[in-house]
């Protein structure tokens, strides 16, 4: 069975890396931000995928699975950051949220 | 041989007290009694070492080497030349003096004062016999971490900035070095010091001259040195200028010179300028230094170039007298820092406007400053005239003028020694003098004197370090004769008939003439040469 | 005969050891006798030496001994050895006998002072350096005592050091000295760069092989350290204010041995100052400058230590020119009998100052002859011996001196005439200084308290005992009748020059009639006041401006030049450069700090956009 040519498989993999990585330079809100995290991680994903497929073997699809791990372990942190800073009533804007500022 | 755990030994005894008086729970006086006894135990482990080191034979002796990371062939390697026994035994006396005269004056927090005064000890000593250039690299950096305690923790008011510009200095000089140890490390394939051959690179030599110009100091890398020795405690200042700066001499002669032959040559000149700047720069810098510390620290600066003059002349004369200055040097400077300690704790103050008139009623005082002080203005007869004449005269083979700056420096010294003595000890009493200032206390004798004694005992007979520097010279070795640093021609006056066989076997041509005016010179560079043969093993 | 030597030279040291070292538990009284004891034995073993080496045939009186290496580099040794020959032996006999007498002289003169056991601590130091200097068997050792010496002198001018002037002139002494022995040194290095070695035994038969500029500079350098130590042009300055000193040490160091060292040197090393002859003429010439110079000063001093101390200093220049032209037998007798004479002048002087109380001043004086009558005769003979009035030792002394010099062409001739000049000024300045103190009205009585004539039996005898031999030790040779001294010598110094009689006959003629009329002229105006005395002249109250050059040209510039270090490099560019490292640093963070803005999205912008830069780095150079 052969599908699309791996072209096209990379190219729907960048084209949802760089919707990421805008969404999370351009976005405000912190949830947004993690939103489009996870849509950078699945771009990647799916390139692993399809590489794993291209090349015929399972390793792709297994880092796949641990960046799938790691994502849900991270979104796990994220949001719990985002309820305990909702919780203190702090504005949900990153912009707002510069100690670390030199 | 059989007798290397003797150098270990050497090393870890002051460690082994370090931890003694760090972890016993004892109280200061005992603290301090179990550290003086320590740093005498070194002392004695030391005179044992000279009493069995043989000074006829060439090569480290009493050494002791164990692989550490064998891929890089880097080694726990000590051993002892001729030259690194005084060294080592200027080190333990001068430490173990002012360990004494830190018990005598009380500091705060024993334990961990102590501690460190030990291991500095063992650091010092460490890169001394180290013959591994890693080694000699933990050695040379371990040195620094009690130093910068030791005067930032202990120091006068001004302690912080002294030890911030202090460390930072030398450590810029010392990163360089390091970078210059990887360097030649791989490039010889091995990092041992001992039978690895000589290098002649440029760039590599100047990073270990970075270290070494800083920690001795030469002109003009000599900021941190005025503070440093102000600010520091007395037996801090005299370790700092009686040993510290001796590290950067021992480099001087058994790196720089002994193992960048090629090199050292090339910079030479530039050196010799920096040391003759320094020496008269330093004299009359403490010709008014406002301050007894003052005087001595610049003082300092003076003889370390005195003392590089003679190494970098390279040749009997300077070598030999180098290593005799340098003992002297070192004793006569803690000697004169643990006075300028005992006058500050009995007027209060170091300036030399608010003292005088000490002589009167202090006899003791008086000698022993006087005593110091004539000795460490190289009055002819004493121990510093023996090691300046010999510096003088072997710079002189190397160029006359060198020697004239010497001469000038000679006058100067006489100038701010003097002026040193007369400020503290002449006129009528200033205002900082009590009645009550007391005569210097048997306890401080006993610190003191035997220092002196040291001191007199070499003006006695300067030979004793002298004969027992180097190894009796061989014959000029073919292969050891670096190409490039010897002319075609070479007159062959005073040349022994082996040197003359060998040079003509190296195809120079020799020139038989009674008024050869290149004889001196390059008789020298063969003295040079043969005289790394005796460095080299 | 080494082991008497030997002897000779530690016993003065072993009793400074021990006064210094016993402190407290020696009297002051037990220190002084410690002290003449030993310098005793050393004269008793000099005299050993002396009649030991009487019994050796004359070409063979050479005996070295080493004790041990002094210093060694590779192939170089300089022993720690002494020579036992003529000349050193009766360097020995002078310094050890008039060093005991002054010793001795001390007990009394320094009874009462609170320091008694530092001065003979540093006497008997400085004995034995001076020993040390004249038994040397090489040049290094030679300089060792040499330096010694400056080092005892030093103690000594400063050994009242709560008096700002004593401190003073003991630095003045010592840098000065510093300045001749940096010299001597650079002589020094270069002998051993051309010979490998400062024995004289090696060096002495090597000096004719070296070329003409090295013997002309070891010569010169060799002059340098003389000059100084011996108080001629141009490092002259320090004598006179080394009177600040106690008088016995003004005797002993300051006339009759340290200062004459620059004498033994010249003759000592008389091989390599003939093989440079120039050097040799520039030597004699200091001295006929230096004699010339000091007897002018000397007749307008009112201090009656710096009358005498100006005449020391003419009397070495004699001694210099007689070293210079080759009549070192005659400069080494003038030595000796210079020692008496003058060491006899400074006690009596002593005994005045001491009689009046510390007053030093010559126009306090007068008529002093009916209080101190013995002391005034003791004058006398000095005086009559310094101005080379016959039977007085001075004659005997100075006039083979000058004849020599009429043997020696044109140049010769020239010394001779200004000798001859300060003949003339010796009796003049000798006999005004005693017409001042002893003749004349007594002043206020106030400061004239003498108890009585000798204060005490070591003063007074041994005063004695140098009048005497002032007045006939200059028997020991009479012209070339009997001339046991230039025997004794003459095979370690040969003569260059030997006087004929008619220039013999000729110049003592002239040289007693000009010391006469010296005298004479004193006479008419100091002692029978017959015409007024003249203004005193302000070139010689300033010594010839000497001190004031000499501040200007070189403590000035010296000073100036270290305030100038220390405002212009030590602070701006040494600290300085320090100062603008550490801004520079800071501004760098400063600056740096600027981009942590705080903001993740311009660090992850930040990210994106150098990884794009990358990409396309790397994609355009594949």
């Amino acid at each position: 069975m052969m599908g699309p040519n791996i072209v096209w498989y990379l190219c729907v993999s960048a084209f949802l890396f760089t919707t990421g990585a805008a969404g999370v330079l351009i976005r405000r809100s912190p949830l947004i931000i993690l939103l489009s995290l996870e849509i950078m991680l699945n771009g990647a994903n799916l390139a692993l995928i399809a590489f794993s497929r291209y090349h015929g073997t399972g390793d792709g699809q297994i880092f796949a699975l641990t960046v799938m791990a790691v994502a849900a372990a991270e979104v796990v942190v994220g949001l719990g950051l985002i309820v305990a800073m909702a919780r203190r009533r702090l504005e949900l804007d990153v912009d707002k949220l510069r100690t670390l500022r030199g | 041989m059989s007798s290397g755990w003797l150098t270990t030994a050497l090393i870890f005894l002051p460690v082994a007290g370090a931890i003694v008086v760090w972890v016993l729970p004892l109280k200061p006086f005992a603290t301090a009694s179990t550290a003086v006894l320590f740093a005498l135990a070194e002392v004695a482990l030391w005179i044992d070492a000279l009493a069995r080191y043989d000074f006829s034979k060439p090569g480290p002796q009493l050494a002791q080497q164990t692989s550490w990371f064998s891929d890089l062939n880097v080694s726990y390697h000590v051993g002892l030349y001729g030259f690194s026994v005084w060294f080592v035994g200027l080190t333990t006396v001068v430490l173990a003096a002012a360990i004494a005269y830190a018990f005598w004056a009380g500091r705060e927090r024993a334990d961990a004062y102590y501690g460190l005064m030990l291991l500095l000890t063992g650091a010092i000593v460490g890169v001394f016999v180290a013959q591994d250039l890693l080694l000699f690299y933990v050695f040379w950096e371990a040195m620094l971490i009690p130093l910068y305690f030791l005067v930032g923790v202990w120091g006068g008011p001004g302690r912080l900035r002294a030890t911030i510009v202090f460390v930072i200095y030398t450590m810029a000089g010392s990163l360089l070095m390091l970078a210059s140890i990887i360097a030649l490390g791989f490039s010889q394939g091995s990092f041992d010091m001992v039978g690895t051959g000589t290098n002649g690179s440029d760039w590599i030599f100047l990073g270990f001259m970075a270290a070494f110009v800083v920690k001795a100091p030469l002109f003009p890398f000599h900021a941190w040195l005025p503070e440093a020795y102000r600010e520091s405690s007395p037996e801090v200042a005299a370790v700092l200028s009686g040993v510290v700066s001796k590290v950067a001499a021992y480099g001087f002669l058994r790196i720089a010179i002994a193992k960048f032959p090629g090199p050292t040559l090339d910079f030479r000149v530039a050196i010799l300028v920096l040391a003759g700047c320094g020496l008269i720069y330093g004299s009359m810098l403490a010709f008014r230094a406002p301050d007894v510390r003052g005087v001595i620290a610049y003082s300092s600066l003076a003889q370390m170039g005195l003392i590089t003059f003679g190494l970098f002349a390279i040749n009997d004369l300077g070598l030999n007298g180098s290593v005799l200055q340098i003992v002297n040097h070192g004793l006569l400077s803690a000697t004169l820092f643990l006075l300028a300690g005992g006058i500050e704790r009995r007027a209060a103050t170091g300036e030399l406007g608010r003292l005088g008139g000490m002589a009167r009623g202090r006899p003791a005082l008086a000698t022993v400053l006087m005593v110091t002080g004539v000795i460490a203005l190289a009055v002819p007869g004493s121990s510093a005239f023996a090691g300046e004449f010999a510096i003088l005269a072997g710079v002189f083979q190397y160029g006359w003028g060198w020697a004239v700056v010497g001469a000038i420096a000679i006058v100067l010294a006489a100038m701010y020694m003097l002026r040193l003595i007369s400020a503290v000890l002449h006129r009528s009493p200033g205002p900082a003098i009590s009645d009550a200032a007391l005569d210097l206390r048997p306890a401080e004798l006993g610190i003191l004197v035997p220092l002196l004694a040291c001191l007199l005992v070499l003006s006695a007979w300067p030979a004793a370090i002298t004969e027992r520097a180097f190894a009796l010279r061989k014959p000029i070795d073919i292969q050891s004769i670096i190409a490039g640093h010897i002319p075609t021609t070479l007159c062959a006056n005073g040349l022994s008939a082996a040197e003359r066989r060998a040079l003509i076997g190296l195809g120079v041509k020799l020139v038989e003439s009674p008024s050869c005016s290149s004889q001196s010179l390059t008789t020298g560079n063969l003295e040079s040469q043969s005289n790394l043969r005796s460095v080299l093993p | 005969m080494s082991a008497a030597a030997w002897i000779c030279l530690l016993a003065p040291l072993g009793a400074a050891l021990a006064i210094t070292l016993a402190g407290q538990r020696l009297s002051r009284r037990g220190a002084g006798y410690l002290a003449t004891a030993s310098v005793g034995a050393s004269f008793v073993a000099a005299v050993v030496v002396f009649v030991l080496l009487l019994g050796d045939s004359p070409n063979n009186r050479e005996h070295p001994s080493v004790a041990w290496h002094w210093l060694t580099a590779g192939s170089y040794t300089f022993n720690l050895g002494i020579l036992v020959d003529p000349l050193s032996t009766y360097m020995m006999l002078i310094v050890a006998g008039v060093g005991f007498l002054i010793v001795a002289y001390s007990i009394g003169y320094m009874d009462g002072d609170d320091e008694e056991r530092r001065y003979f601590a540093y006497m008997a130091l400085f004995v034995f350096s001076m020993l040390l200097l004249v038994q040397a068997g090489n040049l290094l050792i030679l300089l060792a005592g040499w330096g010694m010496v400056g080092l005892s002198s030093y103690l000594l001018i400063g050994f009242w050091h709560e008096r700002p002037e004593a401190v003073a002139a003991a630095k003045k002494a010592f840098v000065m000295n510093a300045f001749g022995d940096a010299a001597m040194a650079l002589g020094l290095f270069l002998l051993v760069q051309q010979t490998g070695s400062l024995d004289f035994g090696v060096v002495f038969p090597a000096a004719g092989g070296l070329s003409p500029t090295v013997a002309n500079l070891v010569a010169l350098g060799l002059l340098g350290g003389a000059v100084a130590k011996s108080a001629q042009l141009p490092l002259q300055t320090w004598l006179p204010d080394a009177m600040e000193g106690p008088t016995p040490v003004s005797a002993l160091i300051h006339a009759a041995t340290m200062v004459t060292a620059g004498v033994y040197l010249i003759v000592r090393t008389n091989a390599i100052f003939e093989a440079a002859p120039t050097v040799q003429e520039v030597a004699a010439g200091l001295g006929a400058a230096t004699l010339l110079m000091a007897g002018l000063i000397a007749l307008v001093q009112t201090d009656i230590k710096r009358v005498i101390a100006y005449s020391t200093m003419s009397q070495i220049g004699y001694m210099f020119l007689a070293a210079g032209i080759g009549a070192y037998a005659d400069g080494m007798f003038h030595l000796l009998t210079h020692a008496f004479f003058k060491a006899l002048l400074f006690l009596a002087a002593g005994i005045v100052i001491h009689a009046l109380s510390g007053e030093q001043d010559l126009r306090k004086m007068g008529g002093l002859r009916h209080k101190l009558p013995r002391t005034y005769w003791s004058f006398i003979v000095g005086g009559l011996a310094l101005a080379g009035i016959p039977v007085f030792s001075g004659f005997f002394s100075k006039d083979p001196i000058l004849s020599s010099a009429l043997a020696q062409g044109w140049y010769g001739e020239i010394l001779w005439v200004v000798g001859m000049v300060g003949c003339f000024l010796t009796g003049l300045y000798t006999f005004r200084m005693i017409f001042l103190a002893f003749w004349g009205e007594e002043k206020d009585g106030d400061l004239h308290a003498p108890e009585k004539d000798v204060p005490g039996i070591s003063m007074g005898v041994t005063v004695a005992i140098l009048t005497v031999l002032a007045a006939i030790a200059g028997f020991l040779q009479v012209f070339e009748l009997w001339t046991p001294v230039s025997n004794w010598l003459d095979p370690v110094a040969p003569p260059l020059v030997v006087p004929t009689s008619t220039q013999e006959v000729v110049s003592s003629l002239v040289a007693v009639t000009l010391g006469l009329g010296g005298i004479g002229v004193a006479w008419w105006i100091y002692g029978a006041r017959r015409a007024e005395a003249p203004e005193p002249s302000k070139l010689l109250e300033h010594k010839f401006y000497f001190d004031e050059l000499y501040d200007a040209i070189f403590y000035r510039p010296a000073v100036l030049l270290a305030h100038g270090l220390l405002r212009f490099v030590e602070r701006p560019l040494v600290f300085g450069s320090l100062r603008e490292l550490t801004q520079g640093v800071r501004e760098l963070g400063t600056g740096v700090r600027n981009l942590q803005t705080g903001l993740v999205r311009t660090y992850a912008f930040a990210i994106a956009a150098s990884l794009a830069v990358v990409t396309l780095v790397f994609v355009v150079v594949r």
